[in-house]
This record gives C-alpha cells, sequence and structure tokens, in this order.
C-alpha cells in the first residue's frame, strides 16, 4: 500500500474553504440526479435480467397464443384479435413490478440509501430521478413489446383471416395503451419498494394491488363491474380492448384509473421518504 | 466545522442522544468515543440529516445539512461501508454517487487510486474484503474534496497495515486544514489518532477535551499498600507529605512517596508490609472511569457486582 505516501487530496482546491462555484442552477441538480440514478439502473445485473424477461416472454407467449386462437374450431365464440399481446403482457407486468420494487428495496436493505440521501438530501428529487429512469426505460421496452407482439401475433392470425392492421380504426391506440402497462406498474413497484422498504415484503404488496382485486370481477353482477371498474388490471383491460366492455368505465375513464394508481402510489411514497428517517 | 448544540434523538422509549452539545473544529483529527450503543452513530446521522432530531440542531459550516447544495462538496462521510450493492463494480460505484453531485470521471479515478483501489475498480463489491469496503467508502467520503469528514469506526476490519494508513490518512487530512470526526468504541485507538476528544456515553456528553489532557490526568500514579499496622503506617506516610486514601479492603492507595521510600520508612519503624504495589492508570482505565456509569450493555462480573 503506497498510497499513504501520496496526499490525502489530489485536488486543485484549498481544502479549508467551502466548495466556491456558484449554485448549479435546478435543472443542472436535476440532470446529476437522473445521471446517478441512470448509472445505478444499468450498472446491475438484474436489470438486463429482468427486462429481458419482460420483452421476451410476453412477445414469445403472444405468438403461441396467437396460434391457439388461429386453431379454434370454426363455430367458437369471437375472440379479441388484440387478446394475444394483451395475454402475454401479465409476465412482463410481474417481472416489471418487481423491477420497481427493487429500484427502492435494495438500496434501503442494504443501507445505500443512506449514502444516496446524503449525496441528495432533497429525497424528493431521489424518487423522481429513479422514476425518469424507471419510467423510460419500461416506457421504451413496453411499446417495444407492445408493437412486436402485434405484429408478430397478426402474421399468424392474418393467414387465418383474423389479423388486423394498425390503420383499423381504434387498434393503434389500443397498442399503445398496451405498452403504457409496463409503465405503470413499474412506478407502482418504485413506490411500494419505498414505502415498504423491503425487497419481499414490497413484491407481495406490488403483487397484491396489481392481481388480488381481480377478485372483484367475480363479484354478483351489477358490483363485478362497479367495483372491477377501478381495478388496475380492469381498466388496462378496458384501454387495450378493441371492443370494451360496456359494465366498465369508458377507455378515456380507465385510462385515468390506470394512472391514478402509480399517481397515488408515487405521493405516498414522496411523503414517507421525506417524513421517516433514512 | 460541525456544530451540534442541544441535540436531541428519541425512537420511542429510548434516548439515543440526549441534549448533545458540542464543536468540531477544523484543523484537528476529533476522536468521537463511546461505548458501544452510546449514540455515537445516531449523531453522525442526525448531522447528515438522514435522521430528524427530536430537538436542537445540528449544522455543517453554519448550515443545516439539508440547505447543502451539492453536499459532498461540504461533507465525506462513511458510515457503513458494507452498505453496497454488491453487484455493482467499484468503479460504477462510485461514479454513481459523483454524478449525483456533478463530480467528473477523472476524480472517481484519483480517488480509486488514492485508496489503492484502482486495480479492482472493474470488480464486483460483493466480493470485496470489509478492508476493501472501507477503503472504498473512504474513496466515495473524498470524492467532493470536502472540508469537513466524518468516519464512524473506520478502523474495523481493517489490518495492522491498513490501521497504520487510516492514521496518516486523517492526520494528512487535518494537517490540510480540514474537520476530521472519526469514531470509536476503544480508546487506544483514538489516543493514537485523535488530538481532541469528545467522549459520549448514553447519549450525553461526558467529555470534550484535547487528547494530551485525559492522558495527563489519568496517567496518575499510585502505591497500593498493605499492612496489619495500617493505620500506624498511614500516619507516618502522611507526615513526609504523602496522600493516603484507604481502600475499601484494608489497602492503602499512597501517592506522592514511592514504593522503595514506603518500604525504607516501614522497615525503619519496624512495621510489617504484606504488599507493595506501584500502580498506574492507563488511558483505558481514564475511558473506563468516564464511561463505566454510562454503559448500556454490561456483563455482570462473576460475583455479580459491577465491574469497573
Amino acid at each position: 500500500m503506497t498510497a499513504a505516501d501520496a496526499s490525502p487530496a489530489p485536488a486543485p482546491a484549498s481544502a479549508a474553504q467551502p466548495a466556491p462555484a456558484a449554485v448549479p442552477s435546478l435543472t443542472v441538480r436535476a440532470r446529476d440526479a437522473v445521471a446517478c440514478e441512470w448509472t445505478k439502473f444499468r450498472s446491475v445485473r438484474s436489470t438486463f435480467w429482468t427486462l429481458l424477461v419482460a420483452v421476451v416472454t410476453p412477445v414469445g407467449f403472444s405468438a403461441i397464443v396467437a396460434v391457439a386462437i388461429s386453431n379454434q374450431p370454426a363455430g367458437a365464440a369471437p375472440v379479441d384479435p388484440l387478446l394475444p399481446g394483451f395475454a402475454s403482457l401479465e409476465y412482463a407486468v410481474l417481472a416489471v413490478s418487481v423491477l420497481g420494487v427493487l429500484g427502492f428495496s435494495t438500496e434501503y436493505s442494504t443501507g445505500l440509501i443512506r449514502t444516496t440521501f446524503a449525496a441528495m438530501p432533497r429525497r424528493r428529487v431521489v424518487l423522481a430521478a429513479k422514476a425518469a429512469v424507471l419510467g423510460t426505460v419500461t416506457l421504451v421496452a413496453g411499446e417495444l413489446v407492445a408493437f412486436a407482439s402485434f405484429f408478430l401475433a397478426q402474421a399468424i392470425l392474418s393467414g387465418h383471416h383474423l389479423g388486423l392492421s394498425l390503420s383499423t380504426p381504434g387498434v393503434a391506440g389500443a397498442v399503445l395503451a398496451e405498452g403504457l402497462l409496463l409503465f405503470v406498474v413499474a412506478m407502482l413497484g418504485l413506490a411500494l419498494g419505498a414505502i415498504v422498504r423491503h425487497t419481499a415484503g414490497g413484491i407481495a404488496a406490488v403483487v397484491g394491488l396489481i392481481f388480488l382485486p381481480a377478485i372483484a370481477g367475480l363479484l354478483p353482477a351489477p358490483w363485478g363491474g362497479r367495483v372491477g371498474r377501478f381495478t388496475l388490471l380492469e381498466a388496462a383491460h378496458q384501454v387495450t380492448a378493441l371492443h370494451p366492455a360496456a359494465n366498465l368505465f369508458s377507455p378515456a375513464l380507465s385510462l385515468l384509473v390506470l394512472l391514478a394508481w402509480p399517481a397515488a402510489a408515487l405521493l405516498i411514497a414522496a411523503l414517507a421518504i421525506t417524513r421517516r428517517d433514512a | 466545522m460541525i456544530e451540534v448544540d442541544r441535540l436531541t434523538k428519541r425512537f420511542g422509549p429510548v434516548t439515543a442522544v440526549d441534549g448533545l452539545s458540542f464543536t468540531v473544529r477544523p484543523g484537528h483529527v476529533t476522536g468521537f468515543l463511546g461505548p458501544n450503543g452510546a449514540g455515537k452513530t445516531t449523531t453522525m446521522r442526525l448531522i447528515l440529516g438522514l435522521d430528524a432530531p427530536t430537538s436542537g440542531t445540528a449544522q455543517v459550516n453554519q448550515k443545516r445539512y439539508a440547505e447543502l447544495v451539492r453536499p459532498l462538496h461540504q461533507v465525506g462521510a462513511l458510515l457503513d461501508a458494507t452498505a453496497l450493492a454488491g453487484g455493482r463494480t467499484a468503479w460504477a460505484h462510485v461514479a454513481s454517487i459523483a454524478q449525483s453531485n456533478g463530480i467528473g470521471r477523472r476524480r472517481v479515478t484519483e480517488m480509486l487510486r488514492l485508496t489503492g483501489l484502482e486495480a479492482v475498480a472493474g470488480r464486483r463489491v460483493g466480493s470485496f474484503s470489509l478492508g476493501m469496503k472501507q477503503r472504498l467508502g473512504i474513496a466515495v467520503a473524498l470524492l467532493g474534496d470536502p472540508p469537513v469528514l466524518m468516519f464512524d469506526e473506520p478502523v474495523n476490519g481493517l489490518d495492522t497495515e491498513g490501521i497504520a494508513w487510516i492514521r496518516q490518512f486523517f492526520k494528512a487530512l487535518a494537517a490540510d486544514g480540514r474537520t476530521v470526526l472519526v469514531s470509536s468504541h476503544l480508546m487506544s485507538e483514538m489516543a493514537q489518532t485523535a488530538d481532541h476528544l469528545i467522549v459520549i456515553g448514553r447519549g450525553r456528553l461526558l467529555a470534550d477535551v484535547p487528547t494530551a489532557t485525559l492522558i495527563e490526568s489519568s496517567t496518575r500514579r499510585d502505591v497500593l499498600v498493605r499492612s496489619p499496622r495500617a493505620d500506624e503506617l498511614a500516619g507516618l506516610m502522611a507526615a513526609r507529605g504523602a496522600t493516603v486514601t484507604r481502600e475499601d479492603d484494608g489497602g492503602l492507595a499512597v501517592t506522592g512517596l514511592d514504593a522503595p521510600a514506603i518500604g525504607d520508612l516501614a522497615a525503619s519503624r519496624g512495621i510489617a508490609v504484606h504488599a507493595l504495589i506501584p500502580r498506574s492508570a492507563s488511558l483505558e482505565d481514564a475511558y473506563l472511569d468516564l464511561t463505566g456509569e454510562s454503559v448500556e450493555y454490561r456483563a455482570p462480573s462473576q460475583d455479580g457486582v459491577p465491574s469497573r
């Protein structure tokens, strides 16, 4: 170890005075925070593997569903031609919501969050930066998955005269909305990771919030729809369906419901991380 | 400069920090001493704005930590060297933190070189030894070239060579005009590193003194004398200017006369001496005296009486 010979801080500035430099603008500080979180995000292996699962599984699965639909006997009930894309997304939903949880829970469980908050005492900036990084990546990945699944499934279905094209009214919007779902659950996961602060608990919470309310759909006649329309998955289903169900909210309102879930969770997370000791 | 003013932190019924006030000045290595559970780490967290105080204030360079912009340029801290995401490389870990405060890549490389980690910069930190993690934490603390530095138990996990390195390091930082606060529960360690000591126990300030003063006050020597005619001998010694204190078990603690003088005196009067033991209190004893009342968790001594 020869470092002891070196001067401790080979920096140009003299140590005794506090850092000079003009106060950087809020824009600069926000950019710093995003740069930091982006480096963190791409420098752990779990990010790569989760995204791989999130992208490859649904595209492959939608092809399988498409084949299954195209093999249906002639007299079977008509199926929403967009179903393959949506049905296969549930695997990606699971993977991406976990990725969201990990964004905060690993920092809390390792104690790294203290280094993070010491470097960036404005904790909401940290939350916003994490959300910006994860949100951008999952939005891009989500749309990629949605359109790839769509084209693959329609290529299979078109051979059986069931195919649709993007120019069919309502189709482009539905596929776009499908891509949005991964972004929505990623944000929900991120918020719950910050609120719960443990990986296992965070995953349980996010999976519970996404999938458990589906039970509402099993309620007797009017209530299944009245309650179900507020659930995340029913709202997502409604937004991405070519023929929206009549007993749920309109697609536009359902989109609001869909976005309200992560928005509310992020709001609670913002309150929680600033009020609690790190 | 770090200023802590009547700082109090309660966790439910437990008062971790209790009306603590002290100032840490630049140009010195200040040791922050106390038994385990005394509140050292909590105090440091309060200074860093990680925990909110129940009452009182902690300021760094005349500002609350939360008010600092790009705080790594003001304060560098190492609280827990093992608080790392194990899957990340050393480079990515340090670089991400550097980016958060607008610090460039060159500085990241410099700090990794300074702490001797340049060769392992591409390795995942999960494979690092505790000593390497400590060095990594020091690299992070120094990123912003801050005038104030805080280290919580930094010698844990370091080998002898590493400890010698880190001592030199702290002294060099202080000589550079920086404020350096280093916590430890080991008096012997601090005696060699710090030139000022802040001692706390159960969250309260016990001492805030230069190390030299504490050493001076603690290196008093005395002689333990046992004799069947202790009273008579005590009188004789007192007449020669000695200070004699009677201990609980009948022994006499004598200062002002050394052992040969006491032996000669006793012999000249034909007084039998059963024990004549020169004693010197170590710095460790002084520390135990200070903190003895305030240790939170203590193993009972063998006869059930708390030992001192």
